[in-house]
């Protein structure tokens, strides 16, 4: 499809990059080489980039600077995740990624060392499960007019807090669903952009950043490491104020408090204030700078590396006016989106303009 | 391009697996050991009854668990230092479901223990507390299993209970 809306053949694509998460989904080590022939890869410079959920959005990144390094024309980036193989929960593939010794031996998930990050997120800002359950109803209403959308819905705020605890303050409706997706984009130095299309989309900036492995390594209020990438990516940009110049976001929401903490970390509002821009219809589609209007990971489905790629998708369709019945209004025309991940330690960010 | 929308999975051919099986039910198992810090920070704990973390001059942190390089400065660790097993809870979860999604009969609390002046803690468990009764900067103390039951594991610590301390 993407090949195809640009009037492309993989014989116009110099390089590939591709993502995908948690080679135990399926079953196959190194499963990136087996993914080279979907990925069109085919004899060609081909590197997978893994960092867990922060995937999506790294390999744009990489793809950008394939690109930006003068080494390819264009590249075609390819995110897919495929978690309905993994057998009888794909949590289950999870418990060998923290320290074996200080931590696996506790049996850990990452639903409830998510969870611990939610209690703390609210502890300290004195945020309740009622404001955070928010972002929940308005991705998955969101995610109505989302063609791909896997768990698209109008619920509302007792919805949310009267379904199943699964990690408290955890409840399942607060949490993605697990899934099948896979998202592709070409990317192209300016000259071949400008012979593609008349309507490019230009990544003005990109970020990624690491932190420590230890989730005892540093307070879960804030994801200092977001900061870090964001800001690397808005100096690219020459972005100063990101809460007024950014007219769109898709930070990753793999919960519902992801979405508010993630835009923290975005810069898009103070410490603890993104409870409030929500409330206030800020960040509905209609508002002044939309969160998630894709639908996000809590409606469109978090196919772990392919969503944060997915929102790349999404800002690219809503700048160049092509969002359909999702489109924001007042012609966007700049976006950020992020994805976050590994052991809740890794933000990537990228900056989209036209 | 289309696809016929399949529901039930015992439609559909399909390869079993497990992980850590290869072929011919031959189980693919690890040794890994502990490292130098490691391997003193458990004995310490199991010999002992210790908990013992490393200070980076440097950077002016104690590291726990312990490590026998600052990942900061990259310097070597050489100082040991005991850390008191009282510290509090930074934050912490009520476990409802297991892996599998599976209802639990009883929640399990889990928590991240913090330290004064530590750089680190522990993922852990808390006992001797009711689920309402846990707060985040909660007093804790942590509860060693008797030595002769020690194996030198993270599961040597019992688990962490509320402690009566300044």
């Amino acid at each position: 499809m993407a090949l195809d809306s640009c009037g492309m053949t993989l014989d116009g694509i110099d390089c590939v990059v591709m993502g995908t998460a948690p080679d135990a989904f399926d079953m196959i080590h190194m499963k990136g080489e087996n993914l080279i022939d979907g990925a069109g890869a085919w004899r060609k410079p081909y590197m997978r980039g893994f960092v867990g959920g922060g995937t999506g959005v790294f390999v744009v990144d990489q793809g950008w600077y394939h690109v930006a390094s003068g080494l390819f024309d264009t590249c075609l980036v390819v995110a897919e995740e495929k978690m309905s193989s993994c057998l009888p929960h794909p949590q289950g593939a999870f418990i060998t990624i923290w320290d074996q010794f200080t931590e696996s031996p506790l049996g850990p998930s990452l639903l409830w060392m998510f969870a611990m990050e939610m209690t703390r997120y609210m502890h300290v800002h004195g945020i309740t499960e009622r404001e955070i359950a928010m972002v929940s109803v308005k991705n998955k209403k969101n995610a109505m007019d989302h063609p791909a959308a896997q768990l698209p819905a109008e619920i509302t705020v007792e919805d949310v807090l009267n379904s199943e605890v699964m990690a408290w303050p955890v409840k399942r409706l607060d949490v993605s669903p697990s899934s099948d997706g896979a998202v592709a984009l070409v990317l192209a130095a300016e000259p071949a952009a400008k012979r593609i299309t008349d309507k490019p989309v230009w990544i003005e900036g990109v970020g990624w950043c690491l932190d420590t492995f230890y989730i005892g390594h540093r307070d879960l209020y804030y994801p200092r490491y977001v900061e870090y990438a964001a800001r690397q990516a808005y100096e690219m940009a020459g972005i100063n104020e990101p809460s007024k110049e950014i007219d769109i976001a898709e930070p990753y929401d793999p919960f519902d408090y992801k979405e508010l903490h993630n835009a923290e970390g975005l810069l898009l509002c103070g410490k603890g204030e993104a409870p409030k821009l929500l409330a206030d219809g800020v960040t509905q589609r209609t508002g002044r700078q939309p969160w998630c209007p894709s639908g996000g990971a809590l409606g469109v489905g978090n196919a772990i590396a392919a969503t944060g790629t997915m929102k790349v998708a999404e800002l690219f369709w809503q700048l160049r006016g092509e969002a359909g019945k999702r489109q924001v209004p007042g012609k966007p025309r700049r976006g950020v989106a992020q994805a976050w991940g590994d052991e809740l330690q890794v933000g990537t960010v990228i900056v989209v303009g036209i | 391009m289309s696809a016929e929308k399949v529901t039930q999975l015992s439609q559909t051919k399909r390869m079993f697996g497990e992980l850590s099986f290869g072929p011919q039910d031959v189980k693919l198992y690890g040794q890994y050991t502990y490292g130098i810090a490691g391997e003193r920070f458990f004995r310490e704990i199991k010999d002992n009854g210790r908990i013992m973390g490393t200070r980076c001059q440097k950077c002016q942190l104690v590291y726990l668990p312990p490590r026998i390089y600052c990942e900061r400065c990259f310097a070597e660790l050489k100082e040991w230092v005991e850390v008191e097993g009282k510290g509090r809870v930074h934050s912490y979860t009520a476990v409802h479901v297991d892996l599998d999604g599976n209802r639990l009969n009883e929640p399990i609390l889990m928590a991240i223990v913090e330290f004064p002046g530590i750089y680190g803690g522990f993922v852990h468990k808390l006992g001797e507390i009711e689920p309402r009764d846990v707060r985040i900067g909660l007093k804790v103390e942590v509860v060693l299993k008797r030595e002769e039951e020690r194996e030198g594991s993270i599961l040597d610590i019992e688990y962490f209970k509320p402690g009566m301390f300044d």
